[in-house]
């Protein structure tokens, strides 16, 4: 099948999804998103970067059949300029048909963006020889010995994550009186020339040193005896503690907001790896827990809630992590016997029922209907501490630090559980659920564990957000928070603790320095849930148990492992595999 | 838990539950009925309503059953599935409407929005089946589920930044306006068209399904993918055409939707898709007639009930919980009877 | 059913569970439907304690649905199971585990993500104690008790023959052989009162098919365990069994003892089915 006829079939059929990639980037809106945006100041824009990556990729991909260098050029060139082609033609029936009554983006300015500001017909020409070229650019990098293309294309990308930490790095120079050196990289929004060469020169060293560093590393702490190693860890853990304290000082007031945010999300994912990633249950209906933490801890320290206690936060907590575990128990009763699919659809019921249930108006006498609840105190009740070695703390730094200590909280609870008779029990359970349960473990018993443990941790997000908000509404516990922090499960990899920082730095960080993308971001969620699962379903921090698990199971034939629990139709045959 | 005779806690909770309901149903509609608050007319007026909406969901749970029956997943993303054939009809029949086509030949307008709509969503089925779901097909259950749920997040936040966040509505028709009057009921006529046309689709899909060569390689998938891939029934091409015609009853959904309720929107999809999921499994999933009957009887409580069961408590806006309703129904038929009104029971 | 080598009748088994012999299950009447197809009709079945006790039967014959309604995957139709004077009937798999009935399966069913050790220490869940809230505050007690089930893991590897270096390797990368032990060492990790095979050499060259039943006898006699085979490798069957249960189409059609049920026609019968043969 290997023939000269082939590689330039796939030319064609990888240049016409780059094609359509490109089309759809730019008639959904992120291309003129990111078009005022400067990249390298006074060179071009986010924008064109991004149709640039495309065509790029295509050749990229096409040049790593083997054969002569010259026919993977050739079909790098070619699946560029099919690319290219594409767009090309799509502009010309752009500018002569308006089209803008149905795709709203496709307005002048992007079309003069996409043209170059030039004539229809000129600017397609050049975009087609653009991609073409971008084409072979990216075949030519395929065919590079990975010495070169490995430096190459890490230092490309760091002179990107530079330019792109400019709404971060620029102001927060500035502010630390490092004025000179803001200006010297970054003029007019975007990352200037002696600044890019810089980092590239920078990075591309960084990324030949690296191999050699890293076995170096490895190798004396091969050498060390176990004394030493655990000194070094004991010293890496205390750095990393120390880097989380200090993190608001160093970014700055506007970003310790940020951190907030993340630091929210970790918690909230931390919970819900419990349920999905140790238990296995998919719950969709996460919010609740969310919901019911933040309406508990209104309803008791509030003076405006309908109860009116006003108790202090501290003394409001038990009785909601009590409420958690409760309503854990009660969601998680009900639902034990449903196999995956259907317990995630119940689930999320549940979380939609919730949310109808803290918007309406029969329940507004107690939960405040649309309006919610105002007047929740902050978590300490005043609003500034002095504190030993961080000084004075206020602001978001109030709710960071108690979330900060409630991670390392739920990191510490999930680690032991992990590793403890519970976390075998529920790796079995998650394996094949008849075999544990024929082994000894109640299935029905650490689902409901698993359930109540997940609720509290949500309920604690839930008390630290309300206090953080000083309010609550119900629009705020919708379906999205839930995908949003499943998400960020599954981003960093199913069960993984690592992973669940990671995957909320990137989900909900990540967003903050690229505003543009504010209002994509749940494209971009749906899109790397997606990936994800046919890529690499065990998350980008697995441990190595997990990704043996998901990518053995694809070889297996038939995905049923037993009995199934509930009928799936009339007619599904009933003990699967074994002669009756 | 160790013996029989004696009850868990799980049991208990499930007890308590059965026997709420039944006591609030009961309570709430004699409350309701005996103050007599609406009027026979009304009623009937709600129930019709609620067949209306009920053959909608009908339709897209159609969608849903089908997808089930051959591939064991729930996909997730039909209800985007759905939105788009409601979007996508928008334009065609603004132009139409614009042009003064829609309101000269209204019903040969109406069939090529229809059209249009169902083969757009048809389109995207095909497409979402084959990127999304077909690279996943031995993975362990929850991985298409997932990929499914991110796959309706895209697809409606594409639809979302292609076509924008304007609430956008359809065009009026004269030929539509006003009420018919059949067996001395009073119906608008949006609703009795939404009822027929919805009808036509139903049989034309039974009769497809019972009668053709690709509807009984449907039924053979649905029974063991592997023997009828043995038997010599090209199981990717099958599952494609499945999905295929869930699209195209989901499109056609969308624009009888967009007739009774006139605006559509990029998130229109979440909550028709669920309630047509409920339905679905309400009637025993996999299942067909049990997907149209479910959709039916979902409608129609979804029309009555707050009113029958809610207002009889004294609640004030039950017409707002009229989702949670729906939901409630999901999760009690999932809870209490998962394999639906028309499945059975698996022994163990 | 007039065979004479039916099982013997219904009053000379006592129910003695203190008893050093005596009757470690008592099966009577059991029957399992489903849908239509009826697996098990009317089966009575007895296991004296620290027995070899085999089945077989023709495939479909319902020796695995047999094997399942025992560890309580299934629950039977009619009839009832006791179990050490305890009825098995409504309970739960893992409350019979607890009970201390272990079993293997025909498709090997390991915890293939997790590791070796790991899954015979799941084995063990039944004999630990440690809550949720013992593993985070992380106490002497817990501690101890990991070590102690990690240790017992480790013999009972040994013991079956699972090789040292193994260890802490994935259950899924292990040859064959070794997951058929592994998945036996499992079993035994409960310290389980009954055994519950089922097709324990299957896939097995002879030489292996013999390391297996010498093994399966010295578990017997060092453990003190009751067994329960199913089987389909007569070799192992007859070699091994004290008595052999025939059954066919979801009935009880012979019982007795390896040199009975050679010569049984009925069982003859049932393997070469109805054609004749010269």
């Amino acid at each position: 099948m290997a023939g000269s006829g082939s590689i330039w079939r796939r030319a064609l059929i990888v240049g016409l999804i780059a094609g359509v990639v490109v089309l759809y980037l730019t008639t959904v809106g992120i291309v003129l998103a990111f078009a005022e945006r400067s990249f390298l100041t006074g060179v071009t824009s986010m924008g064109r970067l991004i149709l640039a990556i495309p065509p790029l990729a295509a050749g990229f991909v096409v040049g790593s059949r083997s054969g002569s260098v010259g026919a993977r050029l050739a079909a790098g060139l070619l699946a560029g300029a099919v690319s290219g082609a594409i767009l090309a033609l799509s502009l010309l029936f752009a500018s002569a048909v308006d089209i803008r009554g149905v795709l709203i983006r496709v307005s002048a300015p992007l079309i003069a963006f996409v043209a170059w500001d030039q004539e229809a017909v000129t600017g397609a020409t050049i975009n087609l020889a653009l991609a073409a070229g971008l084409g072979l650019a990216g075949a030519g990098l395929r065919v590079l010995p990975p010495r070169f293309r490995v430096p190459l294309m890490a230092a490309v990308i760091g002179v990107v994550i530079m330019s792109l930490l400019e709404r971060f790095l620029r102001p927060r120079l500035t502010e630390l009186d490092f004025t000179d050196v803001a200006r010297f990289l970054y003029q007019g929004g975007g990352l200037t020339i002696p600044a890019a060469v810089l980092t590239f020169v920078v990075v591309a060293i960084g990324a030949v040193a690296w191999s050699p560093v890293k076995a170096g590393a490895r190798r004396s702490l091969a050498g060390a005896d176990p004394g030493q190693r655990s000194t070094i860890r004991a010293v890496l853990i205390v750095l990393a503690i120390a880097t989380v304290l200090y993190l608001p000082e160093v970014v700055g007031s506007f970003f310790s907001q940020v951190l907030v945010s993340v630091g929210l999300y970790v918690l909230l994912g931390l919970g819900l790896n419990i349920v999905v990633g140790y238990a296995g249950l998919l719950d969709l209906g996460y919010v609740a827990f969310f919901a019911v933490g933040s309406y508990l801890t209104a309803l008791l320290t509030s003076p405006l809630s309908s109860l009116g206690f006003g108790w202090p936060f501290w003394l409001a907590l038990p009785v909601v992590i009590l409420g958690a575990a409760i309503t854990g128990l009660l969601i998680g009763a009900p639902v034990l016997r449903l196999r995956g699919d259907y317990l995630a659809i119940v689930t999320l019921g549940f979380g939609e029922i919730a949310r109808l249930l803290f918007l309406s108006d029969a329940l507004k006498p107690w939960l405040g209907g649309t309006q919610g609840i105002l007047g929740i105190p902050d978590l300490f009740g005043v609003p500034r501490i002095e504190v030993p070695i961080l000084g004075v703390i206020s602001g978001p730094e109030l709710t960071y630090y108690p979330l900060v200590l409630f991670c390392i909280l739920a990191i510490f609870v999930a680690h032991r559980l992990k590793y403890s008779r519970t976390g075998r029990a529920w790796n079995a359970m998650r394996e094949d659920e008849d075999v544990a349960e024929a082994t000894g473990i109640s299935t029905i018993n650490y689902k409901l564990l698993a359930f109540a443990m997940g609720a509290a941790v949500g309920c604690l997000g839930g008390a630290v957000f309300a206090t953080h908000l000083e309010s609550v509404f119900p629009g705020t516990f919708n379906i999205l928070v839930s995908i949003t922090v499943l998400s960020i499960v599954i981003l960093g990899g199913m069960g993984s603790i690592p992973g669940v920082v990671l995957g909320s730095l990137a989900l909900i960080g990540l967003p903050e320095l690229l505003r543009e993308f504010a209002e994509f971001k749940l494209l971009v969620y749906g899109g790397v849930l997606v990936l994800m699962m046919i890529l690499r379903p065990e998350g980008l921090l697995p441990d190595r148990a997990r990704q043996l698990e998901l990518h053995e199971a694809e070889e297996e034939t038939g995905p049923d492992s037993g009995p199934p629990l509930t009928a799936a139709s009339a007619g599904t045959p009933i003990g699967h595999g074994e002669s009756p | 838990m160790r013996r029989p005779g004696r009850l868990s806690l799980v049991d208990i909770i499930l007890w308590a539950l059965r026997i709420a309901i039944v006591v609030g149903v009961a309570l709430g509609s004699w409350a309701t009925l005996s103050a007599g608050r609406l009027t026979g007319a009304a009623w009937g007026d709600l129930i019709i309503g609620g067949i209306a909406l009920g053959s909608v969901y009908a339709l897209i749970a159609l969608g849903y059953t089908l997808v089930y029956g051959v591939l064991l997943m729930i996909n997730f993303a039909h209800g985007d599935v759905f939105m788009f054939g409601a979007l996508t009809g928008f334009f065609v029949a603004d132009a139409l409407a614009e042009a003064g086509f829609l309101d000269a030949n209204p019903i040969i307008g109406m069939a090529i929005v229809l059209a249009v709509a169902a083969l757009s969503s048809m389109i995207v089925a095909i497409v979402l089946e084959r990127v999304a779901y077909r690279p996943l097909r031995r993975a362990p259950r929850l991985v298409p589920l997932i990929t499914a749920i991110g796959a309706s997040l895209f697809i409606a936040n594409s639809v979302r930044g292609l076509y924008g966040e304007q609430v956008k509505a359809y065009p009026t028709l004269e030929i539509f306006a006003g009420k018919l009057n059949i067996f001395g009921l009073e119906i608008l006529k949006t609703r009795a068209i939404v009822i027929v046309a919805a009808v036509i689709l139903m049989l034309t899909l039974y009769w497809f399904v019972e009668r053709t060569k690709t509807g009984r390689a449907m039924r053979a998938i649905s029974e063991d993918k592997d023997t009828a891939a043995l038997m010599g029934i090209n199981v990717d091409r099958t599952i494609s055409t499945t999905f295929a015609i869930g699209g195209l009853l989901a499109g056609a959904a969308g624009v009888l939707y967009a007739i009774v309720f006139t605006q559509v929107h990029w998130f229109m999809g979440f909550v028709p898709g669920i309630k047509a999921f409920t339905a679905a499994v309400l009637g025993g999933v996999g299942n067909i007639i049990g997907a149209m009957l479910g959709g039916l009887s979902l409608g129609v409580l979804e029309s009555v009930a707050p009113f029958l069961l809610l207002s009889g408590f004294g609640v004030p806006s039950p017409n707002q919980l009229r989702d949670v309703i729906a939901f409630s129904v999901l999760v009690l038929v999932l809870i209490f009877r998962p394999y639906g009104l028309l499945g059975r029971p698996e022994s163990r | 059913m007039s065979s004479p080598f039916t099982a013997p009748s219904a009053d000379d088994t006592v129910l003695d569970p203190g008893g050093e012999r005596g009757i470690l299950l008592e099966a009577r009447a059991v029957t399992k439907r489903f849908e239509g197809l009826v697996a098990n009709r009317d089966i009575d079945f007895d296991i004296p304690r620290h027995s070899i006790v085999s089945i077989i039967g023709p495939n479909g014959a319902g020796k695995t649905t047999f094997f399942n309604q025992l560890s309580g995957i299934f629950q039977p139709t009619s009839g009832s199971i006791v179990f050490d004077g305890v009825s098995l009937v409504g309970l739960a798999p893992h409350d019979i585990a607890e009970l201390g009935i272990a079993r293997t399966y025909q498709n090997i069913r390991l915890f293939s993500a997790m590791t070796v050790v790991a899954n015979v220490m799941v084995g063990r869940h039944v004999r630990m104690k440690s809550q949720w809230f013992d593993a985070i505050l992380g106490h002497p007690g817990e501690r101890n008790e990991e070590e102690l089930a990690h240790q017992r893991a480790r013999e009972l590897l040994e013991m079956v023959g699972v090789r040292r270096r193994y260890e802490d390797d994935l259950a899924k990368n292990l040859p064959y052989g070794d997951q058929r032990r592994l998945e036996l060492a499992r079993a035994l990790a409960s310290d389980p009162k009954l055994l519950l095979l089922d097709e324990p050499t299957a896939g097995m060259n002879p030489g292996e098919t013999r390391q297996m039943t010498d093994l399966i006898a010295r578990l017997r006699r060092e453990l003190q365990l009751t067994i329960l085979l199913i089987e389909h490798d007569m070799k192992v069957v007859m070699g091994i069994s004290e008595r052999i249960t025939v059954l066919d189409y979801g009935e009880k059609i012979a019982e007795g003892t390896p040199a009975e049920i050679r010569a049984n026609p009925r069982v003859i019968e049932a393997y070469l089915g109805k054609q004749a043969h010269a």
